[in-house]
C-alpha cells in the first residue's frame, strides 16, 4: 500500500514500537515530514516522497561545523563508515553533511518505523564517531 | 543524456570546494518532453499495429481458403484426366494458374505486412526502452529535488556561529543524558518489579508455614547471654 504524507504521519504519531520508541511527526509548509524519534529528539528525521522511493534524511552537521583542515579526513572516515551502518547511507547536499535511507513506496509500515528507529540510533552512532573532527 | 554528470559537473568558481547540485531546467524539460513524444509514438504506432494485424490476419484467411481451391481443383483436374476429358482438365489448369497468381500477390503482401509488424513492434519496444530510462534520469532529479528540500531548512540553524560551537557535541551529550535516564527508569522499573514478587513469595512461604524457627529467638537469647557471660 502507498501512504500519503498524512497517513504516513498520523501512523507515526500513534505507534510506539516494541523498543518504547515513539514519534512526534509534523507535515511542514514545503511538504515533508519532520519526524522526532523518542530515542534521539535532537537530530530529527525529514520524510520526504518522490514518484517510487520515499526518502528519510536526517541532517549532521554543515561542513562549516568541521574542524579546519580535516574535511578530507572527515570525508575518509565517512566513506569508510557508511557501509558498516545498518539501513543507512552518508551523504552530503549543499554542504550538509546527512545520513539518509531510501525505501519503495509500497514498504510496509512496520519496515518504515523500523528504519525510523534505527536511523535515530545510526546517528548517535556515526556523530559519536566523527565528534573529535567537530569544532 | 546522463543527468547526474550534467548537474554535478557545474561547480561554482574555482573556490568552491563543495559541489553542489544544479538542477538544470532545461535538461528536465528535454527528459520529460522525450517521455511525452516517446509516449506518443507509442501510442500511435499501437494504432497502426492494430490496423496491420487486422489486415494480416484477414490476408492469411484469404490464402488459406485460395489454398484450399486450389488443392480442390487440382483434384478435379486430376479426374478430368483419368476420365480422358482433356478440354476440361485444361480449363481447370488456367483456374489453378489464376487462383495461384492471386494467391501468390496475396502472399507477397502479406510478407510484407509481417515485416511492417515486426518493424512497428522493434520501434514500440525501443521507445519503451527510452521512456523507462528517461523516467529513471528524472527519478534522479526529483530524488535531487527532494534531498534538498529536506536540507534547505535547516542551512542556516547549522551555520557555524559563536553561540553554535560544539553543537554537535552538546547535542549528543543530551541524548545520551536522555538515554541514561531512560536506563534508570526501566531499571528501576525492573528493580520495583522483582521486589513485588519478593513479597509475593514470602507471604507464599509464610501462608505455608515454611522457613517458621520458633526455636530461633531462643538462640538469639541464648547467643546474646553468651557474650554477656563472655
Amino acid at each position: 500500500m502507498n501512504y500519503t504524507l498524512e497517513e504516513l504521519a498520523h501512523g507515526l504519531n500513534t505507534t510506539t514500537t516494541e523498543e518504547g520508541t515513539n514519534f512526534d511527526a509534523v507535515i511542514t509548509e514545503i511538504g515533508v515530514i519532520e519526524v522526532s524519534c523518542s530515542n534521539n529528539e535532537e537530530f530529527p528525521i525529514h520524510l520526504a516522497m518522490t514518484e517510487t522511493q520515499l526518502l528519510s534524511v536526517t541532517p549532521l552537521f554543515n561542513i562549516s561545523e568541521v574542524l579546519e583542515g580535516k574535511v578530507d579526513q572527515l570525508n575518509n572516515l565517512l566513506l569508510q563508515l557508511s557501509p558498516a551502518v545498518p539501513l543507512s547511507s552518508i551523504g552530503l547536499q549543499d554542504g550538509n553533511y546527512i545520513l539518509f535511507g531510501a525505501m519503495a513506496l509500497n514498504t510496509i509500515f512496520e519496515n518504515i518505523v523500523h528504519e525510523l528507529e534505527v536511523q535515530a540510533e545510526n546517528t548517535v552512532d556515526v556523530l559519536e564517531a566523527i565528534e573529535p573532527l567537530l569544532n | 543524456m546522463s543527468i547526474l554528470r550534467d548537474m554535478f559537473s557545474a561547480f561554482k568558481g574555482a573556490g568552491n570546494e563543495v559541489g553542489e547540485a544544479i538542477i538544470d531546467a532545461n535538461a528536465v524539460r528535454i527528459l520529460e518532453q522525450e517521455i511525452r513524444e516517446a509516449d506518443e509514438a507509442i501510442h500511435k504506432s499501437k494504432q497502426s499495429l492494430t490496423k496491420l494485424k487486422g489486415t494480416e490476419i484477414r490476408l492469411k484467411r484469404e490464402i488459406n481458403s485460395l489454398e484450399v481451391d486450389i488443392q480442390d481443383y487440382e483434384a478435379k483436374a486430376v479426374q478430368a484426366l483419368n476420365e480422358n476429358k482433356e478440354e476440361i482438365a485444361v480449363k481447370v489448369a488456367d483456374r489453378i494458374a489464376e487462383i495461384e497468381s492471386d494467391r501468390d500477390e496475396k502472399a507477397a503482401e502479406h510478407a510484407k505486412l509481417a515485416a511492417d509488424v515486426e518493424s512497428l513492434n522493434k520501434m514500440i519496444k525501443n521507445r519503451n526502452k527510452i521512456i523507462q530510462k528517461n523516467k529513471r534520469e528524472l527519478e534522479k532529479v526529483r530524488t535531487i529535488k527532494e534531498l534538498q528540500k529536506t536540507t534547505s531548512t535547516i542551512s542556516s540553524n547549522f551555520a557555524a556561529s559563536s553561540s553554535n560551537a560544539h553543537r554537535v557535541s552538546k547535542a549528543l551529550d543530551r541524548v545520551k543524558t536522555k538515554q541514561a535516564k531512560w536506563k534508570d527508569d526501566m531499571e528501576a522499573g525492573d528493580w520495583m518489579a522483582s521486589q513485588e514478587n519478593v513479597d509475593d513469595l514470602d507471604k507464599e512461604l509464610e501462608a505455608a508455614g515454611i522457613g517458621n524457627n520458633p526455636g530461633k529467638s531462643n538462640s538469639v537469647l541464648e547467643r546474646l547471654k553468651a557474650r554477656q557471660n563472655a
